[in-house]
């Protein structure tokens, strides 16, 4: 067990240390979900329409189109010169490669929300703090969902040559369950539901998340497979 | 590994992409401290071969045991006993020697991963740059700690694919320096090259692949050079499968 833990942190180490030295991933990330919120801002007429019914599905695109980005950056680190052959000759379980792929993903895109939640509040003028801590935890759900099958469908696509198009066309049909209960959980949130309330979304948006990581345990090896 | 008389035994061995048959029923056995080194034309399959004896593709029919494991079942005990180099150099660009050699060496879990990674780079002779990001290295250093990552957690088996393409005649000479040490040190080889000099001066065995298959499989010994290179250029000119040869 230890060495398995250890190897994912080696994993996420490894991720790291390459995003200090090149800092290309949490850039284009952040970048473009802020793009993506300013395009929104100024072609929405917030005088006209309520800002918390819009706000949450905006947030969301940003950081599911930046993530996006994100998940093609991640795998393909493994793909240039042959890496992931070196990884899949390491005496490791091969869902130590996913687990380690899939924290840094989250660590990252968790990262970039951190940076564009102060940014949504400004420019939507929302109140976040007084709804901090739910806000939190709902945005902890909805990315770890996207992460936990982002990363698998990540690993399959990198070996396309349309992997640009392929992964969101893979990716964004099976994360509709994440997205609406992320988008209605965020949108209640704002209105002031508190989060012992909508328990029915929380439980559908953990379910998905623990059915993605289930799935990507039992596939992993295959998918990693020549 | 444990003491076993084959560290490499292959039955039958097929492995098919659709129609095409990149192995097509190969058997041979390689003692341990053998070194085999297998030509073959571009496309013969000697890759595929070297990817399923490694694990890293499964065969579609016969037996693969490298190391006492059958290579189907996937153990990741028996990637302690092998290592591999390969035209792409499994090495991560924007990490430094030292920042490559830790995680392998972690990923191995290997005890005081630091400590043997600064030594596999001194036996490799990058010390001087063990700090520089492998961006910046050229063809021959990229061999070089190719080779050091294979050997850090000193496998008994060795795989090389084509280890010498797009060397120079210095770089070439220190590989060959490298793999004569680690022939010298018993560990079991299998080679596949272009180059016929390099591969026949320190292997055991020599193999032709064409095709998919073996066409010959002879000890070093056995070989006449001068006739071995006429067969090897008409393989490759041709691209059809060799009759057995009789010497």
């Amino acid at each position: 067990m230890n060495l398995y833990l250890n190897q994912i942190a080696a994993i996420v180490w490894k991720d790291f240390v390459t995003e200090l030295k090149t800092r290309e991933l949490l850039s284009a990330m952040f970048i473009f979900a802020l793009l993506v919120i300013l395009i929104f801002i100024f072609s929405i007429n917030l005088s006209i329409v309520k800002a918390s019914e819009v706000g949450p599905g905006i947030l969301w695109v940003a950081f599911l189109f930046a993530g996006t980005i994100g998940l093609n950056r991640s795998f393909m680190l493994e793909k240039e010169n042959g890496c992931l052959m070196g990884l899949m000759l390491v005496p490791a379980d091969r869902t130590t490669i996913y687990f380690g792929k899939l924290i840094s993903n989250l660590i990252f895109l968790s990262i970039m929300e951190l940076f564009i939640l102060p940014l949504f509040m400004i420019f939507f003028n929302i109140d976040l703090l007084s709804h901090l801590g739910p806000l939190l935890v709902v945005v902890f759900l909805g990315t770890l969902g996207f992460c936990a099958l982002g990363t698998l469908l990540s690993s399959l696509s990198a070996n396309l040559k349309t992997r640009e198009i392929m992964l969101p066309i893979l990716l964004y049909p099976l994360l509709i369950p994440i997205i609406i209960g992320a988008v209605r959980m965020t949108g209640q949130i704002l209105d002031g539901t508190e989060l012992a309330d909508m328990m029915k979304w929380v439980g559908l948006t953990a379910s998905f998340d623990i059915i993605y990581i289930g799935v990507s345990i039992m596939t992993i090896d295959h998918i990693l497979e020549e | 590994m444990e003491s076993l008389e084959n560290a490499i035994e292959v039955r039958h061995l097929r492995k098919a992409f659709g129609t095409l048959k990149a192995v097509d029923g190969i058997d041979f056995e390689l003692k341990q401290g053998e070194f085999l080194t297998v030509f073959g034309p571009n496309g013969a399959g000697k890759t595929t071969l070297i990817k399923i004896l490694a694990g890293l593709t499964r065969p579609s029919s016969g037996t693969a045991k490298v190391a006492g494991f059958d290579v189907a079942e996937g153990h990741p005990e028996m990637r302690k006993e092998i290592g591999i180099i390969s035209h792409a150099t499994a090495l991560y660009a924007d990490l430094t020697p030292l920042e490559n050699l830790i995680f392998f060496a972690r990923m191995h879990g290997l005890k005081q991963p630091e400590d043997r990674a600064l030594k596999v780079i001194d036996e490799v002779g990058l010390s001087p740059r063990r700090n520089d990001r492998v961006r910046t290295f050229s063809r021959g250093m990229l061999q070089r700690l190719s080779i050091a990552r294979a050997v850090l957690h000193d496998p008994a088996i060795l795989f090389l694919d084509e280890p010498f393409t797009g060397l120079d005649l210095h770089a070439t000479n220190v590989l060959k320096e490298h793999l004569q040490r680690l022939h010298d040190r018993h560990r079991t080889i299998l080679m596949t090259t272009h180059d016929i000099s390099c591969g026949l001066e320190m292997c055991d065995k020599v193999a032709l692949q064409v095709q998919g298959k073996f066409a010959f499989l002879e000890n070093i010994t056995d070989i006449d050079k001068d006739q071995f290179e006429s067969i090897y250029f008409d393989a490759v000119r041709d691209n059809q499968f060799a009759m057995k040869i009789d010497f």
